[in-house]
Parts: structure tokens; sequence; C-alpha cells
């Protein structure tokens, strides 16, 4: 049986499942128990303050706490509420978490999960509003997951949660804010990372979309549609690893691709994607790769900058016109 | 310490042993028979060894670049130790390790190479053994330079605020890499900062391995009972310069001479042969006996096998397979 329920009641319904399936789950950060944006409201209820552990704001320290508790045996999932914030805790998510099972030789895993929200267009200005996944995948040893309906957030955090991997899901304020709603099954499910999904078939034009800047690129789909352009639309879902094959099987159909992101262009995903189609099909190709994504400058605090700012639908109508 | 005689012959054994290690370490060094650099701890063995002796098997050690010293004192094995200097497959990381000494079995759970990255991640262990009810205790050894690192500070207000059991062992040997403690602090000692987070703490003489060990024995004790952190600080001196490629220009040679008549495995000795512990005759067997125990060490690394490129993508990821 399935209903209907929203993102954040998705990620909820993820973290309470997996704590009552496994006591060595617990949720820790900055006010989890109350929750910011409500993805772990009400979680202190049920499971007590003990396995939803509010934290000093000191974010290398908490992600580093929560790597050791990893390393003790349990599933720690942690809130770094903003994704601006990750970049406080650059040196554990750069310099160890990810290297930590590999300089040890296997000896010791870390099993940590690490929620964090990205994104502009809420007007919380530059530093509460960037995706910064770009900067993570340097890392060697990291998962990065970014779903973008309820049922992918649900599936890719409780696999997250159960993975022997860190894990990093990104999650888009504007599912969070947005109420965005989806089928989710009441039964137990996880899904499994590496697996992007074609949002909708075209033969024209590959449209590679990473979290929210999915439905930017159904709605270009659309649009391009009545132009007689058929897009397919790939939703990537997981950052690391990423799934070449449903990229490769794409591009192969229509010789066009197009990357969107709502992170910024210059070593992006997109840049990355790029570079992987022209070294590995390039004979495939009948157009160079377009990359839709952010400007190199930071955001404004200006509503009228910020949305100038923001790739959206009308940008990658005109990136898949270039491909034509 | 209630005329346990075993025991401090057991340290002093280990105090020799360490040193033993780290001269066998810089003559293969010289030799050019080995290419990792060391950073030796002559002088500080009274502290290694005595913050190390008070724990069991099953408490927690996270330790320092400087030397073998707490490593040995937790029990790990010389051949261990010279197997992951030289990189050999057959070492506890499978070569991966380096100067970054790990062992599961000893609970020693990795060595950070960014210096105080794992202030909090000790916190995270502690915070697991809570958890999980276990009487398990962290001891984070650390150089009084690296607690200038910020997350010293939201790690003792983490490890206070929860009522962790782990101790804090500051070695305070005067250096801080190239320069002199009053280049580095305002104060005179570490230690203080503790009652800022209301972590009782104690000052020791670094010299005397039974106000070491004893001082630590306390502290393990308070963190076992339940009774939240504490903190210790050890006074000794750095005998040898930062690294072995350091000629040490920068240092007060009538000083170094000076500390160098309290040079802690003289004082021992001194001290076990007044009260009749230890013959002449004893000691000098017992000093042959630890350096064939070394020199076996190394010849059975040197003979291991190197890691091939099987091992170059092994333990990055849980899974089996290859994430590029
Ligand atoms: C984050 C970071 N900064 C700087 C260094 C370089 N470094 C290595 S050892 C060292 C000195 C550390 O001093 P202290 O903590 O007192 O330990 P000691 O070397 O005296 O044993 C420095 C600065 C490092 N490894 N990591």
């Amino acid at each position: 049986m399935s209903r209907t329920i929203t993102f954040s009641q998705a990620l909820n319904e993820a973290m309470a499942e997996e704590m009552r399936r496994d006591p060595g789950v617990f949720v820790m950060g900055e006010d989890v128990r109350v929750s910011a944006f409500g993805q772990t409201a009400g979680l202190v209820d049920e499971f007590g303050e003990e396995r939803v552990l509010n934290t000093p704001i000191a974010e290398n320290a908490i992600t580093g706490a929560a790597m050791g508790a990893a390393m003790s045996g349990l599933r720690p999932v942690l809130e770094l509420m903003f994704m601006d914030f990750t970049m406080l805790a650059m040196d554990q998510l750069c310099n160890n978490l990810g290297q930590w099972r590999y300089i040890t030789g296997g000896q010791y895993t870390i099993p940590l999960t690490i929620r964090t929200a990205c994104g502009a267009g809420m007007r919380m200005g530059y530093g509460h509003s960037q995706c910064l996944q770009s900067q993570l995948i340097q890392a060697p040893g990291l998962m990065i997951v970014e779903p973008s309906t309820p049922y992918d957030a649900k599936g890719l955090l409780k696999a997250a949660i159960r993975s022997d991997d860190p894990v990093i899901v990104v999650e888009s304020k504007k599912l969070i804010f947005g109420g965005v709603e989806g089928e989710v099954p009441e039964e137990d499910y996880t899904l499994p990372f590496g697996e992007a999904v074609v949002r909708k078939e075209g033969k024209d034009v590959t449209v590679a979309a990473v979290g929210f800047m999915t439905y930017e690129a159904l709605g270009a789909a659309q649009a391009l549609a009545e132009e007689g352009v058929d897009v397919e639309v790939i939703d990537l879902r997981s950052i690391v690893p990423m799934d070449k094959e449903t990229l490769f099987a794409s591009v192969e159909k229509t010789g066009r691709l197009v990357t969107v992101e709502e992170g910024r262009i210059r070593g992006g995903i997109g840049a990355e994607i790029a570079a992987l189609a022209s070294g590995e099909y390039f004979s495939l190709l009948k157009a160079p790769v377009q990359r839709v994504a952010a400007p190199m400058v930071p955001i404004a605090g200006s509503p009228a900058l910020e949305d100038l700012y923001l790739p959206n639908k009308d940008t990658i109508v005109r990136a898949v016109r270039r491909t034509l | 310490m209630n005329g346990q005689n075993d025991i401090l012959e057991a340290l002093y054994r280990r105090m020799i042993l360490v040193r033993f290690m780290e001269e066998t370490h810089d003559r293969l060094l010289k030799e050019g028979k080995i290419q990792l650099m060391g950073h030796f701890g002559t002088g500080q063995e009274a502290v290694a060894v005595g913050v190390t002796g008070p724990l069991r098997q099953e408490d927690i050690l996270f330790g320092t670049h400087r030397g073998v010293g707490e490593f040995i004192g937790k029990g790990m094995a010389p051949k261990d130790i010279w197997l992951e200097y030289m990189g050999k497959k057959d070492s506890p990381c499978h070569g991966k390790g380096g100067l970054h000494l790990c062992d599961r079995e000893r609970n020693i759970p990795g060595l950070v190479a960014t210096l105080g990255s794992d202030f909090s991640i000790a916190v995270g262990t502690a915070l697991a053994s809570k958890m999980k009810g276990t009487d398990q205790v962290t001891l984070y050894f650390v150089g009084e330079g690296t607690c200038n690192q910020a997350d010293a500070h939201p790690s003792m207000c983490m490890a206070a605020l929860w009522k962790l059991p782990i101790v804090f062992s500051v070695c305070t040997n005067q250096f801080c890499e190239l320069s002199y403690m009053c280049d580095h602090y305002p104060t005179g000692d570490v230690a203080p900062r503790a009652a800022a987070y209301d972590i009782p703490f104690e000052i020791v003489d670094g010299q005397d391995i039974e106000k070491t060990y004893e001082a630590t024995r306390k502290a393990v004790e308070h963190a076992r009972g339940g009774n939240g952190p504490y903190l210790v600080e050890y006074k000794t001196y750095r005998m040898a310069t930062h690294f072995s490629g350091d000629p040490g220009t920068y240092v007060n040679r009538d000083e170094l001479e000076e500390w160098g008549r309290r040079d802690p495995i003289v004082l021992c000795r001194e001290m076990l042969l007044e009260r009749g512990i230890l013959s002449e005759e004893e000691d000098r067997k017992l000093r042959d006996g630890i350096q064939a125990e070394v020199d076996e060490a190394v010849e059975a690394a040197f003979a291991a096998p190197d890691p091939g490129i099987e091992d170059l993508f092994k333990d990055v990821y849980s899974g089996e397979g290859v994430i590029q």
C-alpha cells in the first residue's frame, strides 16, 4: 500500500523506521530535537533525548564525534543544517571521513550518514543557499546522493543508514519547504546507490539533472516538445557513484547531452559528466556537451538577483537548443 | 604505586623498547634503508608509557605522530609497527597506514594526519561507549601545540556536557614543531583550559614514570566510574628534534643538557636499582633482549612482501566494485 506524503515526511519516516529497526541508529545535530526545517521533528518523542542528540554549534567537531561513534559500531545520522555549513567540516569530510577505511586497511568502517540541505530561492542570502556538491566529489570514499522525490528520499536515506560507507544525503530546500508530495509505499524498501532514473523518455537530446533541477528539466522538456524536440530527462539521484550506464545508453540514442545542476559551473558535476562523455563516447556526440549551472558569483540578497543567478527551465531550453 | 614492583618493571621495559625502536628507526634512516621519516619522542617515554599503562585492552587510544611510545604502551607489536612503517602488505593496515598506526585488536582506531582532527573523533568513541553501556575509556593523547586547534574546545565541551568516559592527556614537551611553546601560548600551562568546561585537571612531572602512571590511573578510574572527562598535563621535554631531517638549530643547548640529566629511563633505572627491584646484571640482560626483539622485528619486516596493484583499489569502499 502506498500513500502520498511530503519530501520531509519521507525523510522523517526513513529515520524513524531505521531507529526502530536498529538500536545502533541515532540522530545528532544542531537542534535536531525541535528541528529547524522539520525533517527530524517528533523523533525525540518516540526515541528520547539520548538517541536524538542536540549538539553544540561546531560543525567540524560534531562531524568528528559522529565519525568516532560510527567507528565504534553505531550508525549515527548527522545533520549539518545548511550545505554551506559543511564547509566548516571540510577537514573531517575530505581528509578523514572517506579515507579512514582505506588508511586503516579496512580495520575500521565508518557507517555514518550525513544529511544536509542545499539550494537557493528561499531569499536566505549568500551563506545559506549554496549547492556545494561538487566540493565533495573529489573526496575518495564518500557516497553522495541527492533525491528529488519523497519515494527516492526515503529509499536512499534508508539505504544510506544501512550502508557501511559514509554517505552524504543532499536535501534540496525547495523540496523541503515547497512541500513536494509523492507516493511512498508503507512497506520497507531501500534504493541502491548509483542508479539514475529516466523521468521522461525522449529521442533527441539527453538532459542529465541533479536533485530539484530535475523538475526544471521536465518543464524545459515540456516546452521543447511544443517545438517538436523530444527530450529525455535523467534524474541522476546518485552523484557518487554516478550511473554511467544509464547516461551512456541515453546518449547512444540521442547523441546530445545537456547537464543541469544548481551548483556553480566551474569544476562542477556537469564538468565531470562532460569530461566523461568526451573521454568515453566522444564519437557518439553530434554536438558539444552543454552545461547548465549557476554562474561563478555569490548569491545576492536581492530576490531579483537571486532569480537571475539560478538555473531554470528557460536556461535549460536555451542550452538544449544550442545542441540542435 | 603501592609497591607494585611488577608494574614498574613492566613500564621500565616498555620505555626501553620505545627508545630502542626509535633509535633503530633513526639508524635505518641514516643508513638509507627505510624511507619513512621519524618524529622521535626521545625523553618523553615516561609520558607515553605512563599514560597507556593503566589502560585495558578494550580501552580506546588515540595517539600522536611523535614516536611509538603510546602505541607500544597499548600493546602494539614491534613487528606490526615496522611492517606499517615499511608499507608492507601484511601490516595491520595492509600497507596503507605508514606513519598512521592503527590496530583494531588493541583498540587503536588510527592516527590522523591533520593535527587535532581526532580531538572530536575521540569524543565520538567515548560517546559510543556511553551509549552502548560499556565501561571502556577513551584516552586522547595529544601534544600541547595541537591543543590550539579550534576543535579542542567543542570537543572538551561535548565531553563535559555529555559526561563522557574520556581522558585528555596533554604531553607538553616544550616544542610545537620548530618553535618553543612560548611562541604558541600566552600561558605556561594548557591544563587550566579544562576548567572552562568544568573538567577536573592535574599537572604532573612527565619525567617520573610513577607520577605519570598514577595520575593517569586516577583519571582513567574517574572516567570509568561515570564521572565524566578528566585532563592531565605532563611536563616533559622533546630531546629529539621535530623530525629526522630537522637539525634543530633553534634548540637551546643548555636547556637540552639540563633536561637530559632527567632522562626518564635513567631516572627509572636508578630507582629500580636503588629499591633492589633490578640488578645491573638483569638490566644489561633486559636491554640485550629488547634490542634483539627489535632487530628481529626489523628483519621480519624487511623480508615481508610489498602490497601490489590488487591492493591499490581495495578498501576505499566496503563493497567489491571500484568507484571512480
Ligand atoms: C593541521 C596540521 N597543521 C600542522 C601540521 C604540521 N605539524 C606536524 S607536527 C606539528 C607540531 C605539533 O606540536 P605538538 O602538538 O606540540 O606535538 P609535538 O610535535 O611537540 O609532539 C606540526 C605543526 C599538521 N600535521 N597538521
